[in-house]
């Protein structure tokens, strides 16, 4: 499986603004700018850009309460996502869904979600209107390690198999449930084997790897659209932060972290366009004032915009329905 | 006019939304060539074919949120659940995904689906497969709930369910399933939120819907000979709910009984007792009177379930408490 | 103290080649049965002692917990204490431990590479390698038990190494004079652009294959050479051909469950002393013993040399006929 110097400058486009986006997501949810709970994907980002340059608009995802990266890897824009995370109108979801509800039908984001394992099925149901209209759409559900002891991972993965539906089910193994390590909260190190059980291929591979995810994703999908079935595949990665911002991770051993930023997935492909003279050290800071300035731009615009109006939260509950107002 | 069952009833509203549109079809366990466990798709198999008359496997959690994730992408699914007891083990695909995601994705998102859930006792089925659930979902913002009586409302309900661009849970009553009764040559889609009055009186309202609107017919009959004129109204829909039938009846009325067959405690009845009580309070000549099952699970033995369950007499008694 | 060392690898039987060759995941806990039948065969053969690399699934511990719970444990387990990076460095770490401590015989679990880390670091230990996948170049498919029997036999130290311990030959690849890496078995030179998901299997990307050794009854590049030419392990040569440049057309197995029609050139012998020099024409990889490992640019210089400093490999079937010959298995 090969690539061109340009899906490798774009995949690191990619990483670059899901890394800006958080790290200044977790600066404004500091300051007080975003309320609520904000789950930051960084340390990540090879995972979801490697899955997700294999896709095309049309093709479908279901993600995470970790959902930032998966959203601005499958075309997500900033503005409106940053919007929503302000609670602003302009905001993907209107300032009704907020960090963990960001969807967009379409770039086929069929939303990121707040229960753990609840994409699973809904993956499922995505490949079941593939398949069901014949197109070589795939979809690609998004999840964590501690979602696979879900009963949702054990029955959208049977249901997926025995129908062949074309799901890819990526695994992000970041090696925490919340505060619970892996070893802690299941009894294998690798999630992969489970696909065995299904009849479906596994893998394992390194989730900081963005050569390694866009290569076996992209094997994954090709078997999808062939009608061959779905595929797991399991991405070794790390989340950097807490489970939310303001978790203290005291259940984290001494050097973990910092063994982890050691395989830190942007320096890696840095080098790599550079031993390979697919981007020089000053296109490489060009492009990082680049989405740096794509970062202010989604801010300002959240900033700027409005906050949502009372009424709006009466309507959007049904197609064709406005629910009554408070009278005070 | 023909005469049609109840299931026959749900077939055919599902048929003929299926022919009419390639998008529709039907999922849900032994659904397919076994017809369904009520035999409610009996012969749907045939006619559509194993992809659009689809048997799943044991999973109530994925035929739930399948028929969410194929809704949003485009499809009209109808999932059937075996018994609406099942619901609780997919309960979080309904509640936190299907209700919610139109909502939560600002409104972006279409999820024309039907949930299609058999429901109540009467059949000795115990407390596993005889719970009547519809307050659990009424409760929930983001579902439209509605719940037929007779063939005819079957029909014409399926149909609009299934046009509608929200998630439909359409419950089924399975004593009802094999009762026959009128159907129009052609039937319309019945549009949600209207009752329907299915006797008219002066002197109290019946309100109730599924079984025990048969219930409250015989209730009247024996009402009307000791000079009570009772008027019935069947809602139909739970959600939206018909408020304008309820109060122009209490105008006339003044006094009400509402009935299900939900455990008293939390039911749906208390909800429609509440409205009155707010809204139309005034009209009333006497305390809201609910008739419902007893608060427990539903019991196995026959003498037990009967006791348990609510039937004409304790309608009779509770009008006759009121004058 | 008789003993011996077990490197079992977490991570091997997991890769990409699940998805593209037909294999299945070999779970860890498989992994566990297959060491826990080493350890009863070595020890019912006089094995005091066996030492085990840690890693991130406690193989060691769930050994030595679950032949303890059923009462089967004679010997001594012991898990290295050593940091754990979870990664190709702790076996380099743990084989280099063992080799120091003079065990008797490492026994490896694991795939290519795994044993290709393991033979970097040890210089005298013989090795049984074991396959835990289908799609291994080096290491073989063995009953653990077996492998365990013949571990002890080694490791008792009453039979003369020479009748059973065959050192095996390398392929070394230099750039700029310095040894960057070895292959135990085949080295292939690749057009892909990146190392990524390490297997390879997409046969239009390949440019060149070195081989140590070449078998038709073999699985990989060394099936692509063994169908033209039969190079044997104890042959002081190695060889290497060119695909794709329209030569006859072959059919090999180049990996589990692929056997397809190649092009490729004549093979050439390759000598112990000849290096052959190769100038990248594009960028693009080497693949060792089937992993993509090296990234190249493009007019970069490597060397390519074939030599007998492989690692000791018992041949099992030797050591148990050395054994039985001189009446170890005599209770």
């Amino acid at each position: 499986m090969n690539i061109t110097n340009e899906q490798v400058k774009n995949m690191y486009q990619t990483m670059l603004k899901i890394r800006k986006f958080e790290t200044r997501a977790k600066d404004l949810f500091a300051e007080g700018k975003i309320p609520g709970f904000v789950h930051l994907y960084i340390g990540e980002e090879a995972t979801a850009t490697g899955a997700c340059a294999n896709l095309r608009d049309e093709d479908y995802i279901t993600s995470t309460h970790r959902g930032h990266g998966h959203i601005i890897a499958k075309g997500g824009d900033l503005k409106n996502m940053m919007a929503e995370l302000f609670g602003k109108e302009t905001g993907y979801c209107k300032g009704k869904g907020g960090s963990m509800h960001i969807a967009d039908a379409t770039k086929g984001i069929l939303g990121a979600n707040g229960i753990v394992g609840a994409g699973h099925n809904i993956a499922a149901g995505a490949g079941l209107a593939i398949q069901y209209k014949k197109t070589d759409q795939v979809c690609v559900c998004f999840f964590g390690d501690a979602s696979t002891n879900q009963s949702t991972f054990h029955e959208s993965m049977n249901l997926a198999s025995v129908w062949k539906l074309p799901v890819i089910f990526v695994c992000e193994n970041n090696g925490y449930g919340i505060s619970v390590s892996q070893a802690r909260h299941q009894a294998i190190t690798d999630v992969s084997v489970r696909a065995s059980a299904y009849n479906m291929p596994g893998v394992t591979i390194d989730g900081n790897d963005i050569f390694a995810v866009y290569e076996a994703v992209g094997e994954a999908v090709s078997r999808a659209r062939k009608g061959q079935g779905p595929t797991l595949v399991e991405c070794k990665t790390y989340r950097w932060r807490g489970h939310f911002e303001g978790d203290m991770t005291v259940y984290r051993p001494n050097g973990e972290l910092d063994a982890w930023l050691k395989k830190d997935p942007i320096p890696r492909i840095e080098k790599y366009m550079l031993e390979n003279n697919i981007m020089s050290e000053a296109e490489i800071a060009n492009e990082n004032a680049a989405v740096d300035n794509m970062i202010k731009d989604a801010e300002k615009f959240a900033e700027e915009s409005n906050v949502a109006s009372l009424e709006s939260a009466l309507v959007d509950i049904y197609s064709d329905m406005v629910e009554e107002g408070r009278v005070r | 006019m023909r005469k049609m069952t109840y299931a026959e009833g749900i077939r055919e509203g599902m048929s003929v939304k299926m022919r009419e549109n390639p998008d529709v079809f039907l999922f849900g366990e032994d659904v397919g060539k076994f017809g369904g466990c009520f035999g409610v798709s009996a012969g749907m198999w045939d006619e559509f074919g194993e992809m659009r008359v689809r048997d799943t496997p044991i999973s109530e959690g994925v035929i739930i949120g399948a028929a969410v994730g194929s809704a949003a992408c485009g499809l009209k699914p109808i999932a059937e659940l075996m018994f609406i007891d099942f619901l609780t083990v997919g309960m979080d695909q309904l509640v936190n995904q299907a209700a919610k995601m139109r909502y939560m994705f600002g409104g972006k998102i279409n999820l024309p689906m039907v949930v299609r859930l058999p429901s109540g006792g009467g059949i000795g089925a115990a407390a596993q497969h005889s719970q009547s659930l519809e307050a659990w979902v009424t409760h929930i913002p983001g579902l439209k709930v509605v719940y037929p009586s007779n063939a005819q409302d079957a029909y014409g309900l399926m149909l609009t369910a299934i046009d509608d661009d929200n998630p439909v849970m359409f419950i089924e009553n399975k004593v009802l399933y094999s009762v026959k009764s009128d159907v129009e040559d052609e039937v319309k889609p019945i549009p949600f939120g209207k009752a329907s009055v299915l006797r008219e009186g002066t002197d109290v309202t019946l309100i109730s819907y599924g079984r025990q609107v048969f219930d409250c017919l015989k209730a009247a009959e024996k009402l009307a000979k000791d000079g009570i004129n009772a008027e019935v109204i069947d809602l139909r829909s739970l959600f939206p709910l018909d408020k304008a039938t309820i109060f122009k009846s209490l105008e006339k009325t003044h006094k009400v009984v509402i009935v299900s067959e939900e455990a008293k405690r939390g039911a749906f009845t208390g909800e429609i007792a509440s409205i009155i009580a707010e809204e139309s309070f005034f009209e009333l000549d006497a305390p809201i009177k609910r008739v419902g099952a007893l608060n427990t699970p539903v019991p196995f033995a026959t003498n037990l379930e009967n006791y348990v369950l609510p039937n004409e007499q304790d309608i009779v008694l509770a009008v006759k408490s009121q004058f | 103290m008789i003993s011996i060392g077990i490197i079992a690898n977490p991570a091997s039987g997991k890769d990409i080649r699940r998805l593209v060759s037909h294999a299945t995941v070999i779970d860890n806990n498989e992994k566990i049965n297959i060491v826990e039948r080493i350890v009863l065969g070595a020890q019912a053969l006089g094995v005091e002692r066996v030492y085990m690399m840690p890693d991130s699934y406690n193989i060691g511990y769930r050994v030595e917990d679950k032949l303890n719970t059923c009462d089967e444990l004679k010997c001594e387990i012991n898990v290295i204490n050593m940091f754990r990076f979870d990664g190709i460095e702790d076996t380099l770490k743990a084989a280099e431990f063992m080799e120091n401590l003079n065990v008797g015989c490492i026994v490896v679990l694991g795939g290519d590479g795994t044993n290709r880390a393991v033979a970097k670091v040890t210089k005298n230990t013989p090795l049984i390698s074991i396959s835990t996948g289908t799609n291994n170049a080096y290491p073989v498919m063995m009953e653990g038990t077996i492998a365990g029997m013949a571990a002890a036999a080694v490791a008792s130290n009453r039979f003369n190494n020479r009748l059973f311990v065959e050192k095996d030959k390398r392929i070394e690849i230099y750039k700029e004079n310095e040894l960057k890496d070895i292959a135990l078995i085949d080295a292939v030179v690749s057009k892909d652009l990146f190392v990524g998901a390490k297997a390879i299997w997409d046969m239009n990307n390949i440019e060149k294959i070195f081989v140590s050794r070449s078998h038709p009854a073999s699985i990989g590049f060394s099936s692509v050479v063994g169908c033209k030419k039969i190079i044997n392990p104890n042959d002081d040569y190695g060889a290497y051909l060119d695909l794709n440049s329209n030569d006859t057309k072959i059919m090999a197995a180049v990996a589990a469950g692929i056997v397809i029609p190649i092009s490729v050139s004549e093979p050439v012998i390759l000598n112990f002393d000849d290096e052959y020099e190769y100038i990248t024409k594009s960028r693009g990889t080497i693949a060792l013993d089937g992993e993509r490992e090296i990234q190249f640019s493009e007019n970069q210089k490597y060397i390519f040399k074939i030599s007998r400093n492989g690692p000791n490999h018992v041949n099992v079937k030797k050591i148990l006929e050395t054994a039985q010959i001189n009446g170890f298995f005599t209770v």
